[in-house]
């Protein structure tokens, strides 16, 4: 079959998955085709709901409008060694265990004040020795925060919107001033 | 010989077959093109026009699938070349992956190639730098290696000659260590590169901070426009080739060049295995290829050979060349073919802070990268307990700081805000090796490559000499640092193999004798005088400067001298 074809296959299977049920999507796969993780559809929608928490959409675009999520779920899959997709894995499951403990819920279930107090939590335990959370949990929010940001800055909407890339400067002027821009 | 008929030999025979066409290979085919002469230009990989086989060229960053990383797959399966700074999703194309040309380390080495047309012209770092008196005179100063054949007045002539052409932006600074050239306009140094120059030069006599020279059309000349080239955009994606032609490379300036002469001809996938050497004539008279395609093993004739395979290649193809007369290599009567390599000290870095100018910044960017620092150590007279010593890029800059803490709305405020850095200073260290018998390359007796020529083995390491320069090349740059009012600063030295300088050279080193060397001033082969070698593997020492603006010369000064001997009928 052309790769095209597959595609085009894909993306009408996708749309198909997209009327189903809240209930149906139990056992779904992920939207995008991954080759060395195996995330479903469930996990995909904690990863969207995560990255949507640490880029929001204000009046401006965020991470799921972005499908900063699904860009997460890519370097994962293509860009980690082993271990670290295994802890990716592994601290997905603890993250959902510990917002279950903590708010007698699901992430999706949060408010977003609590989903921000949840990610803050973490982002606050800092100590490799101490730490109040296990370490493929921190893996998992680490790599998830990392590449949320990542994604976001290095997005189109970013580079031609917030701060405009220039593929062609065609200048170079060493000696330029410089007033520290107050923000908007 | 005997399997093809009279046509077909015609067909393979050329005036002039140049091996490889990347830095020097390209100057080889251009210099003997113009002069006439019909050229076989033979490279080993795949042909890579200009523009045309640049496929990332214009792409921005979102459009890179990985932003710019390459997978996890591809960065384990090749632990070699993923060391390389220039390695990354934008110009893998260009570098070649560790399982294609398997070598065998004797001690660690990591050996970065680029085969394709071009070579690494494409990927190079660009800085160019003359050498001075003072560099071809090391050698019988300080007693190392052996004496250069030529001097600096050899060599002049012909870095203008290729300076003209190739375009190199810099200042006439009038240093006799660093000698002046045909300059476009330089890149200036930015504020904190400036007080830097300014300070040295009030506190040292003989220390100097320059605008770096670097291989940009800042200003083209005619010449440069002849050749399809424009103004350089100051892009710095130069790893991608740059469709300006804004630096040079082979792909942009000479191999099109050579091209479009009507003399050139350009074979690429061809591996060369060897140069044949016929006994009766005393002279080579072509060399045999094996097609990568096809694996087929086809013979060129011509009445020049012009050895441009790279450095190490080159050692390779001239140490697999072997006959009765030659048994140990072709031109190896003295033994030292394949020993006395040498490299460029690349593993100290210092980086420091500055708390002043703030009212300034830059704008665009630089694509000479900042400052120069050439060398000082042991200029004049011997003055340290090591011998010779290092050239030094500094460069200052500020930076976006982009804080990740936080998630939400303040997290989006923060990555716009503008978040200005102080002033960062960096330095690297550019030390010259002293070329050593015990650093060498051979043919690995068993081991072959998928085209059946003998693995390399390379063995070469540092010593303590190296080790002396690097602490002084730290404790200088420390003082020179702290006296500017640096703050913060931070010396770091890596244990980085050799070969990831880029800059391994030497292997078929010139020299004046027979007996120690196995090319003479005209880079031509004492012992078969049609054969010339003027790539990395020609170098008799390596004194710091990054290398390729001197093989350049080299070339086209060895082309010159070998169509004069050509027409004398001598060769």
């Amino acid at each position: 079959m052309h790769r095209r074809t597959v595609i085009k296959n894909l993306a009408l299977i996708i749309g198909g998955a997209a009327l189903l049920p809240a209930c149906m999507q139990g056992n779904g796969k992920a939207s995008i085709a991954l080759k060395n993780v195996d995330i479903s559809a469930d996990q995909e929608n904690l990863v969207g709901d995560i990255s949507e928490t640490i880029i929001p959409k204000t009046n401006t675009p965020g991470a799921k409008e972005l499908s900063l999520h699904l860009f997460v779920l890519k370097m994962v899959d293509d860009c980690y060694k082993k271990e670290d997709q295994q802890a990716f894995i592994t601290g997905m499951g603890q993250f959902t265990d510990a917002v279950k403990k903590k708010y007698d819920k699901s992430f999706a279930g949060l408010t977003t004040k609590q989903r921000e107090e949840m990610l803050l939590s973490i982002e606050a335990d800092k100590d490799p020795k101490n730490g109040v959370n296990p370490k493929e949990l921190k893996t998992f929010y680490g790599i998830v925060k990392g590449q949320t940001v990542n994604g976001y800055t290095n997005s189109k909407y970013f580079m031609t919107k917030q701060v405009v890339y220039e593929l062609i400067p065609g200048r170079y002027n060493a000696r330029f001033p410089y007033k520290q821009k107050q923000s908007a | 010989m005997a399997n093809l008929n009279i046509d077909s030999v015609k067909d393979h025979t050329f005036d002039a077959i140049v091996i490889g066409s990347g830095m020097s290979g390209g100057w080889a085919a251009k210099e003997l093109t113009d002069k006439g002469l019909k050229t076989l230009i033979l490279e080993r990989g795949r042909d890579v026009k200009h523009n045309k086989d640049y496929p990332t060229t214009n792409m921005y960053p979102w459009e890179f699938e990985h932003r710019g990383e390459l997978p996890m797959a591809v960065q384990e399966a090749n632990p070699i070349v993923n060391r390389c700074y220039a390695f990354g999703e934008d110009a893998a194309h260009f570098f070649v992956k560790d399982n294609e040309h398997p070598y065998v380390q004797e001690k660690p080495f990591d050996w970065i190639r680029g085969y394709q047309v071009g070579g690494k012209s494409l990927l190079w770092a660009r800085q160019t730098q003359r050498w001075s008196e003072f560099d071809f005179e090391g050698p019988a100063r300080d007693g190392f290696a052996v004496d250069w054949p030529i001097r600096y007045k050899d060599i002049a002539p012909w870095y203008s000659y290729v300076e003209k052409f190739a375009g190199i932006a810099g200042n006439r600074d009038g240093i006799a260590e660093l000698p002046d050239g045909e300059f476009l306009p330089a890149f200036p140094l930015n504020v904190v590169e400036t007080y830097f120059s300014g300070h040295v030069k009030s506190k040292y006599s003989n220390r100097h901070v320059i605008s770096a020279r670097c291989a940009h059309l800042s200003k083209p000349n005619q010449i440069h426009l002849d050749q399809g080239r424009v103004q350089c955009q100051e892009r710095i994606l130069c790893q991608r080739g740059c469709p300006f032609g804004g630096y040079f490379s082979a792909n942009a300036s000479t191999i099109p060049w050579a091209l479009k002469s009507g003399h050139a001809t350009l074979r690429p996938f061809s591996v060369v295995e060897s140069v044949i050497y016929d006994e009766k004539l005393g002279k080579a008279t072509g060399v045999r290829v094996i097609d990568t395609n096809t694996k087929e093993a086809i013979e060129y004739y011509a009445k020049i050979i012009f050895v441009n395979a790279a450095a190490i290649n080159t050692n390779l193809v001239l140490l697999n060349s072997t006959s009765h007369r030659f048994p140990n290599g072709l031109g190896n009567d003295s033994g030292v073919l394949g020993k006395y390599v040498a490299f460029h000290n690349y593993s100290a870095h210092i980086n420091a802070e500055y708390d002043g100018f703030k009212e300034w910044t830059t704008d665009g960017r630089n694509p000479a990268g900042g400052g120069y620092i050439p060398r000082f150590r042991n200029v004049y007279k011997q003055e340290t307990n090591f011998l010779r010593g290092y050239a030094s890029g500094f460069s200052a800059y500020r930076y976006q700081q982009r804080p990740w803490d936080g998630v939400g709305s303040s997290l989006k405020d923060n990555l716009v805000k503008d978040n200005l850095s102080g002033w960062k200073v960096g330095s690297h260290m550019m030390g010259e090796t002293i070329p050593k018998e015990s650093n060498f390359v051979t043919l690995d007796k068993t081991l072959k490559d998928q085209w059946g020529i003998p693995q390399l083995k390379i063995s070469v390491d540092y010593d303590d000499n190296d080790e002396k320069m690097k602490k002084d090349y730290i404790e200088q740059l420390t003082e020179m640092f702290t006296t500017a009012g640096f703050t913060n600063i931070k010396a770091s030295s890596d244990h980085r193999a050799p070969g990831l300088d880029i800059h391994e050279m030497g292997g078929a080193r010139m020299g004046n004798d027979p007996k120690t060397s196995v090319l003479n001033k005209w880079n031509q082969m004492h012992a078969v005088k049609n054969v010339f070698v003027t790539d990395g593997a020609c170098m008799t020492s390596t004194s710091c400067q990054n290398p390729s603006l001197t093989y350049m010369a080299f070339t086209a000064r060895a082309a010159d001298y070998a169509v004069g001997e050509m027409k004398k009928g001598n060769i």
